[in-house]
């Protein structure tokens, strides 16, 4: 049933063409394709009525038939509440019609289709949501589409959470919850970066961003309330904090109340917390983002349990947030484990996400954390995933060898830190409301004016945020330029004396300078970690069991130890430098392990297998064992019953 | 045992008050700047130090630009400079957002002079470059941040110290007195108590400080093996069993 429906507005081109050979205007043959429309909850005479406003609406009417009954068939999934017909209809019927009408334009007007859903305004807002989201993904927005985005998510944050009636009888997908979550911040974002930039605006924007409204559209406090208010409603932190207890589900439902429990706003919930982590890290607060996602973990990215099935994308984003703050509290192996554990899934994952219309927006943002797992790689090498290691080498191999030599690197870690980091705002906007500061802000009097006589102190300028914080993240590498030639020449030797020192490196280093460095390098081998119960513990860190203790007792992502990163090191006896380096031996075991295992399959599936000859058609079971693996094991060995009583023990 | 950021997540003199402002929503109500500012000055004059709760200040400050308060951020820098070598006083600055400066000529605003200048210390310090901390932070140009400012803060200069002695006693098993004293900016008797209240033993006839181990000065080789547990041939030992 719902593949024929969908074939009425998404599928087969000649019935698109049937439609769209009609003459448009006024006199539409009402329904030819009636016959087809066989949804029993659609009632004629309702569509009839409706057929009537459309002739007096030339707009309307100039809205392909295809595309009207879209809308009619959407907006009675909503009414239903019917997940798979709204799921088909957003993640398909939208993007089908979006490519085939509205690739370069507006989708229509919410206030044109409203006939077609009784005006209908709870629909009209989820509409307006999907019509905004469009525009600022396929067009250029212009200052009323933001005011105007502003607004209806106002409204529909307004609905959600300040119905008279308590929680709203509303059905979504996962994944719609998600992308408006995911688009509100994304429109702050582009809001407070439009803002921003006041050359260059019309009278009229700056007029608007001047007046009183204009100040509040999308002001920090607004958004931050839409999430903190989802997240007291729907109590997601009190749900996460019970579950982790292993309370009973009727406890759960108690503790949650009525909100709680329902689907929506619980995701709504955990979604807002993931949407605070970016809004705080786009605001620069890296401590205060990581601290919101305490009770939520950070999901799959660090090995941990998701509480449901949330889109790809949420973990993604998570990960990239969550690595980006970890990156700047200079905690790079925190930083590298979130990176390296969400990009080994999407690796994973890709193959199922090949089509998703988000496939592009996670391949960027993986691409990106590829590229911040080379500064990780860079400011504190370690040990990471083969697969995903193999990658960043491969894209940013040059790169890291440039950025390995010191000074000379910091172009290009600018460069690299500039393509991957977010793009940081200001809480606040230049001052629209007062035009003489506006005008000095735009053009700035020359300096060499003699009318001010502190020129540098009077003028004000407003910077890119991002460049604050590229700043701090580049003043840790220039700290670091000397590590890798003191590393390279310490390698050489068990003691050596820091004079000595001295004279291998550049002339007008004195032995005071080469002390100072190594102290900077001594920093640079430990770095504060979080150090995970389980995984610690065969993590071949000698201090892992006092730290095991630890772990168990915060559970806070700022939470953390000392950990020594480097494999070289070195102690200071007077003036006399004593270095020790520590080798990791090869690792066999996993790899026999992983073979003998694949072996034990191909050896089942060939002893299940009949004999060559007796059927010519049979397949060769071994192929592809290696991705299906997981699953062939579970069956093949099984066959003989018998299980060992000591496997269980162990 | 306390893990090494519990101090700074939650300093073990955070009172109750201050513990649910900062966890909690109310840090965005800008009537609570004032509880929070005088929580800072509390730590100028005693020497505390929570950074969560003076980040929760510039989060104000960054939302309600009306509240700011130019000597309260360089507090706060002062004592994120101590903090050394966790990154609190590049938190600070993540949150300064630029401002316009104020035009109020009676007023100066003095964060856009000092910010670079603290910027400055804070990266000798990061350099581990102690005797030239020492002697920028005596020269003219931080006259006046030495005495509006840093007189107020108790124990400056005795934190400072430390964050060089966190060093030393990580990199060193033994050091020069000379060389140790340009370091923490101390000579003569002053030195050699600041090195017994350190746990620290001066041998006189060599002029040199011997610093007991811990876990950063001890060093060996070490070869990792590999540890195969049961566990993991679980598998390929049930298979062996069954095929039997």
């Amino acid at each position: 049933m719902s593949a024929q429906r969908m074939a009425l507005w998404a599928a087969e081109p000649d019935l698109d063409d049937d439609i769209n050979d009609v003459d448009i205007p006024l006199t539409i043959p009402p329904y030819q394709n009636a016959d087809l429309y066989d949804d029993p909850n659609l009632d004629e005479s309702a569509l009839l009525a409706v057929q009537a406003q459309i002739a007096q609406q030339t707009a309307l009417a100039q809205i392909p038939d295809v595309v009207k009954r879209f809308i009619v068939h959407f907006h009675q999934a909503v009414l239903d509440n019917n997940l798979p017909e709204i799921t088909l209809a957003y993640e398909s019927g939208w993007n089908r019609l979006t490519e085939k009408f509205y690739a370069r334009t507006e989708w229509p007007e919410a206030e044109i289709i409203a006939p077609l859903v009784n005006d209908d305004q709870i629909f009209l807002i989820l509409y307006r949501e999907l019509y905004y989201r469009h525009v600022y993904s396929r067009l250029q927005p212009d200052i009323d589409d933001r005011f105007h985005s502003y607004e209806n998510s106002c409204e529909l944050f307004n609905y959600l959470l300040n119905s008279e009636v308590g929680p709203v009888p509303l059905s979504l997908p996962a994944q719609w919850l998600w992308d408006i979550i995911d688009e509100f911040i994304y429109q702050f974002q582009s809001f407070a970066l439009y803002r921003s930039r006041p050359a260059n605006k019309t009278d009229e924007e700056l007029a608007m961003l001047g007046s009183e409204g204009g100040a509040q559209a999308w002001s920090s406090y607004s958004v931050l309330n839409v999430l903190y208010s989802l997240i007291q409603k729907s109590r997601v932190n009190e749900w996460l904090k019970a579950r982790a207890e292993g309370k009973s589900d009727e406890e759960i439902d108690e503790i949650v109340g009525e909100y709680g429990t329902k689907p929506l706003y619980r995701q709504l919930g955990y979604f807002s917390l993931i949407g605070l982590l970016r809004v705080h890290v786009l605001l620069g607060d890296f401590t205060l983002a990581l601290k919101v996602m305490d009770n939520a973990g950070l999901g799959l990215c660090a090995g941990e349990k998701v509480p449901f099935t949330a889109p790809t994308a949420a973990h993604v984003s998570t990960a990239y947030h969550a690595g980006v703050c970890y990156l700047m509290l200079r905690r790079f192996t925190d930083a590298a484990r979130v990176f390296t554990g969400c990009l080994n899934w999407v690796m994973r994952a890709r193959q199922y996400h090949t089509r998703s219309y988000q496939y592009d927006q996670i391949n960027k943002t993986a691409d990106r954390m590829y590229a911040l797992l080379a500064l990780c790689q860079t400011l504190a090498p370690t040990r990471l995933d083969d697969n995903v290691i193999n990658v960043v080498r491969e894209r940013y191999g040059e790169q890291m060898t440039r950025m390995g030599r010191g000074e000379e690197g910091l172009g290009t870690f600018e460069e690299i830190f500039l393509y991957a980091c977010p793009k940081f705002i200001t809480a606040n906007p230049p001052p629209y409301n007062d035009p003489n500061t506006l005008a000095l802000l735009i053009n700035p009097p020359t300096p060499s004016s003699p009318s001010s006589p502190t020129p540098t102190s009077g003028t004000p300028t407003i910077t890119d945020p991002t460049q604050r914080h590229l700043r701090a993240l580049s003043a840790h590498f220039l700290a670091l330029s000397p590590v890798p030639t003191l590393r390279s020449l310490l390698k050489l030797y068990t003691s050596l004396d820091a004079r000595k020192l001295a004279g291998f490196l550049d002339t007008g280093v004195d032995e005071e300078e080469v002390l100072s460095w190594m102290m900077v390098m001594k920093n640079a081998g430990r770095c504060v970690g979080r150090v995970r119960g389980a995984a610690g513990a065969d993590k071949d860190e000698k201090n892992s069991a006092s730290t095991a203790n630890g772990s168990s007792a915060g559970s806070s992502l700022l939470d953390g130890e000392w950990m020594s990163i480097s494999d070289l090191n070195f102690v200071i006896d007077e003036n006399m430098i004593h270095i020790a380096e520590s080798t990791v031996g090869r690792r066999y075991a996993g790899w026999f392990i992983r073979n003998s295992e694949h072996a034990a399959r191909v050896f089942d599936g060939l002893r299940a297998s009949p004999l060559p000859g007796s059927l010519p058609g049979a397949k060769t079971q071994g192929k592809g064992g290696e991705a299906k693996g997981d699953t062939s094991k579970d069956t093949a060995p099984r066959t003989s019953g018998q299980k060992v009583a000591w496997s269980k023990v162990v | 045992m306390t893990s090494a950021t519990s101090e700074w997540l939650t300093p073990s003199t955070r009172t109750e008050l201050i513990e649910n402002l900062v966890s909690g929503v109310d840090r965005y109500n800008p009537s609570n700047v004032s509880i929070l500012e005088d929580y800072l000055y509390h730590q100028i004059r005693s020497g505390e130090y929570d950074c969560l709760a003076n980040l929760a200040i510039l989060k104000l400050y960054q939302f309600n630009s009306d509240l700011y308060n130019p000597d309260v951020v360089v507090n706060i820098l002062l004592k994120a400079l101590t903090a050394e070598p966790f990154p609190d006083y590049n938190l600070c600055t993540s949150l300064l957002d630029d401002r316009l400066v104020n035009m109020n000529p009676d007023e100066p605003d003095p964060l856009p002079v000092l910010l670079p200048i603290l910027t400055n210390l804070y990266n000798l310090l990061h350099q581990c470059r102690f005797p030239a901390f020492w002697t920028f932070y005596h020269s003219d140009e931080l006259e006046s941040l030495r005495e509006n400012y840093i007189v107020e803060c108790v124990g400056f200069e005795e934190a400072i110290r430390e964050v060089a002695a966190r060093a030393v006693k990580a990199t060193f098993t033994r050091i020069g007195l000379d060389r140790l004293g340009t370091y923490v900016d101390l000579s003569g008797p002053e030195l050699e108590m600041w090195i017994e209240k350190q746990g620290w033993s001066l041998d006189i006839s060599t002029r040199t400080v011997s610093i007991p181990s811990n876990p950063d000065n001890e060093i060996e080789s070490v070869v990792i093996r590999e540890n195969v547990k049961l566990a993991q041939l679980q598998k390929v030992i049930a298979h062996a069993a069954q095929v039997k």
